[in-house]
C-alpha cells in the first residue's frame, strides 16, 4: 500500500493510513486510504459534525419550511454567509434562521418548554409558512428533551402545521456524513408517503442529492422539464417540504450526490421499487451522457439529443477557449465529499488541468474509491486532513489553485495559493453546460489573476519594474500560446449573463411534452 | 508461430483490452460503486450482462423499471466501447461474450472481492 506519511503528523502515526499516493499501475485493490472513521484525537480536523450534516447540508435547503435548531444559538452559525443554496421563493430558508437559544438553566431544568414556545412563536411570526423541521443538537440530546412529544403537542394546538423532527446531534457520527444518513432515514420513515402528489406527466422523477448551490438544481431541472419530465421533488435543493413527502410516486430516482443521499434512494428502491440512476451533472460529456440515460429510461432520446446539441453548440467554443489556457494548471481537489469524484477526471479531460491531490473531509472509502479510480497516477489522496497536512501538501505540490471550502481556503490564501470555493462556488452555478464554462472562467481568473501575481512582491525589498505596466490575465495566460492557437475563430471567453438562473424561473414548458402517445408506457 | 505463442499473444491482447475497458468504466461510470458488496454484485451483473447482450446484438429485457435502469447504463457503456475501441468491430460475437465475461470478473475483483473498502460488508446501509 503506497501510504503517505506527512512530516507534521509523524507524532500521530495512525494518520499514515489516511493518505496514499496513486502510483503508476495502482488500482483500488492496492491503493485506498482509510475513511469515515472517528477523527484521531490530537489532529485538528476540518470536518463538520453530524448535526451540521443533517441540518445545514440536507435539511435547510428545503425552501418552504422554518428550520429550527433546538440548542445554543452558536449551532446556527452556518447560514447565508457560508451557505449558498438559493431558492425560487426569495431564499426564505437562507434569510431566516432559528435557534431556541438554549442556556445553562435549560440544561439543568430541561428545554422542552423553551422548544414549544419557540416553535409556536416562529409559526406565528411567519403565518404563510406551515412546515417546520426541528433539529436536535448535542446539548438537547444530552439532556434528553423529547422533541417528538413536544412537536405532537404543538400540532394539537396548530393542526394545519406539520413538523419534522431530526435526531442527529453533533456527536452522532464521525462527521457530517453521519447526519446525512440520519436525516435520509428519518425523512423516508417519517414523511415519505404522507402526501399524494398531483402527477402532471407520464415521466416522473425525483432529482436527489443536489442542493441548488447557486442554482445547480434549477439548471438541471430545466433540462428535465424541457424533455417533458416532471420533477416530483428535488432532494433537497430548492425542494418543497410537501413535494418531498410524495417521493414515493416517482418512476425514477436520479441521484447526483451519492454520499449524502444514496440512503434515501436505496430505501425508495426497497420500499417502493423505484430504481436508482446515478448521474454526473458536471462536465459536457458526463452531463450529456446523464441526460441521455434519463431520457432513454422514458423513451425520450430525441428530446435529450436536441438539448445536448443546442447547449454544446452554444457553450463548447467557450469551454475550448479556457481549456487551451488552463492546460497544465495544477490544482488540488479538496472538497467535502462527492465533488472529488464528480470532478477528478472530467476537469482533466475537459479543461486540461492537472489534479495533483484529492482530499475528502467526510467521504467514506467508497468516495475515495471513485476519486482514486478517476485520478491520474501520482495524485496524493488524503482522508480527513488536518490543517498542517494541508499546508505541507501545498508546500510540496505547489498547486496553482485549490478547490475547497472557505475555511481551509483562507489558509491557502495566506500561503499565496489561490482558492476556489468548491462547496458554495465563486460564480456558480457550475452544473449544466453554461455552468461548466463558468467554473472554467473561475479557475482561469484564479490561476491568472494579476493581483495574485502582484501579491508575491514584497515592496520593502523586492525590485519593482517601473518601466512596464501591469500584466492582464490574458497577457499572462497567452504567453504559452502561438497567435494561431490563441485566436481560433469562434472560440471566446464566457459571454453569458451575470445571473443565469433567475430567467429559468418564469419559463413555461409545453404541457404536450409530458404526455406519452406511445401505446406501451414505461 | 507455435500454439503456445499464439495463445500467449491472445491472452496479452485480451488483457490489454480488458484494461482499456476497465479504465473507461472507472473514469466515466458510477453504477459499479454502490455501497455494499451485495449491491455491487447486483449492479455489475445487471449492467454488464445487458452490455454483453447489446454488444452481441441480442434482445435485452427492459420491461421492468429495474431492468430498464440497468439497460440505460448498459447502452451508454456499449456505445462508448464501440466508439472508443475500434477492435470491437473486428470481433465475432463469441469472442465478445468471452471478453465481457472476463471484464466482469475483473470489475467484480476490483470493486468487490479485491476491494479494500471495509464498508462493503457492513450489514446495513
Amino acid at each position: 500500500m503506497p501510504h503517505h506519511e506527512f512530516e507534521c503528523s509523524t507524532c500521530i502515526p495512525e494518520r499514515k493510513s489516511h493518505a496514499v499516493v496513486k502510483g503508476e499501475g495502482e488500482d483500488l485493490t492496492s491503493c485506498l486510504p482509510e475513511g469515515h472513521l472517528l477523527t484521531i484525537p490530537g489532529t485538528i480536523s476540518e470536518r463538520g459534525c453530524a448535526y451540521c450534516g443533517a441540518k445545514h447540508v440536507i435539511g435547510t435547503p428545503m425552501k418552504d419550511a422554518i428550520h429550527m435548531s433546538h440548542g445554543p444559538v452558536g449551532c446556527t452559525y452556518d447560514t447565508w454567509h457560508t451557505k449558498r443554496y438559493i431558492s425560487d421563493n426569495d431564499n426564505f430558508q437562507l434569510k431566516y434562521t432559528y435557534a431556541t437559544d438554549m442556556k445553562e438553566s435549560h440544561v439543568v431544568f430541561g428545554g422542552g418548554d423553551l422548544l414549544k414556545k419557540n416553535i409556536i412563536e416562529a409559526f406565528k411570526a411567519h403565518p404563510e409558512i406551515n412546515r417546520m423541521t426541528v433539529y436536535q443538537t448535542c446539548a438537547s440530546a444530552l439532556i434528553g428533551d423529547d422533541m417528538e412529544a413536544i412537536a405532537r403537542d404543538v400540532l394539537k394546538e396548530m393542526p394545519d402545521k406539520d413538523i419534522f423532527v431530526c435526531n442527529s446531534p453533533g456527536f452522532a457520527g464521525p462527521s457530517q456524513s453521519g447526519g446525512h444518513h440520519k436525516i435520509n432515514i428519518a425523512w423516508i420513515n417519517e414523511k415519505v408517503g404522507t402526501v399524494e402528489p398531483k402527477i402532471m406527466s407520464d415521466y416522473v422523477i425525483n432529482y436527489v442529492g443536489d442542493y441548488n448551490i447557486q442554482g445547480d438544481c434549477e439548471v438541471m431541472c430545466d433540462y428535465f422539464k424541457r424533455m417533458g419530465i416532471q420533477v416530483l421533488s428535488s432532494f433537497t435543493g430548492n425542494g418543497s417540504y410537501d413535494e418531498l413527502r410524495s417521493m414515493h410516486r416517482a418512476h425514477l430516482n436520479v441521484l447526483e450526490c451519492a454520499r449524502s443521499a444514496e440512503y434515501i434512494c436505496n430505501e425508495l428502491r426497497v420500499k417502493y421499487g423505484i430504481p436508482r440512476l446515478d448521474i454526473d451533472g458536471f462536465g459536457f460529456e458526463p452531463l450529456s451522457d446523464s441526460l441521455m440515460k434519463v431520457a432513454r429510461f422514458f423513451g425520450l432520446e430525441d428530446r435529450a439529443q436536441a438539448i445536448i446539441d443546442e447547449e454544446t453548440a452554444r457553450w463548447k467554443p467557450e469551454l475550448d477557449w479556457y481549456k487551451k489556457r488552463l492546460t497544465g494548471v495544477k490544482v488540488c481537489l479538496w472538497p467535502g465529499g462527492s465533488k472529488l469524484w464528480h470532478w477528478a477526471n472530467v476537469i482533466h479531460e475537459e479543461m486540461g488541468v492537472e489534479v495533483v491531490s484529492l482530499y475528502t473531509k467526510f467521504g467514506h472509502q467508497g468516495d475515495m474509491e471513485k476519486g482514486v479510480a478517476r485520478a491520474q497516477p501520482g495524485t496524493l489522496a488524503i482522508d480527513d486532513p488536518n490543517e498542517l497536512e494541508g499546508i505541507e501538501a501545498m508546500d510540496k505540490l505547489k498547486p496553482d489553485v485549490i478547490f475547497t471550502g472557505m475555511r481551509p481556503g483562507e489558509v491557502a490564501k495566506k500561503r499565496r495559493v489561490q482558492y476556489l470555493n468548491a462547496h458554495a462556488y465563486h460564480n456558480g452555478p457550475y452544473k449544466g453546460y453554461e455552468g461548466w464554462v463558468r467554473f472554467a472562467r473561475d479557475i482561469y481568473n484564479a490561476a491568472f489573476s494579476p493581483i495574485h501575481q502582484l501579491s508575491g512582491i514584497d515592496i520593502s525589498k523586492d525590485p519593482i519594474a517601473i518601466d512596464k505596466g501591469f500584466m492582464t490575465r490574458k497577457m499572462i495566460s497567452d504567453v504559452k500560446l502561438t497567435p494561431e492557437e490563441a485566436n481560433v475563430e469562434g472560440e471566446r471567453p464566457y459571454t453569458g449573463d451575470f445571473d443565469c438562473v433567475t430567467r429559468l424561473r418564469g419559463k413555461v414548458y409545453d404541457p404536450e411534452l409530458s404526455r406519452n402517445h406511445e401505446p406501451a408506457a414505461v | 508461430m507455435s500454439d503456445e505463442k499464439v495463445n500467449m499473444q491472445m491472452q496479452s491482447t485480451q488483457s490489454v483490452r480488458i484494461a482499456q475497458m476497465e479504465d473507461y468504466i472507472m473514469k466515466h461510470c458510477l453504477w459499479q460503486f454502490h455501497s455494499r458488496s451485495w449491491d455491487r454484485e447486483r449492479q455489475n451483473e445487471g449492467v454488464l450482462s445487458k452490455a454483453k447482450q447489446l454488444l452481441c446484438d441480442e434482445e435485452v429485457a427492459k420491461e421492468t423499471p429495474e431492468d430498464r435502469c440497468y439497460w440505460v447504463d448498459a447502452l451508454s457503456l456499449a456505445e462508448a466501447f464501440r466508439a472508443r475501441f475500434s477492435w470491437f468491430a473486428e470481433m465475432d460475437k463469441e469472442s465478445i461474450k468471452v471478453l465481457i465475461e472476463k471484464l466482469k470478473e475483473r470489475i467484480d475483483y476490483v470493486t468487490i472481492s479485491g476491494s479494500l473498502n471495509k464498508e462493503l460488508t457492513v450489514a446495513r446501509y
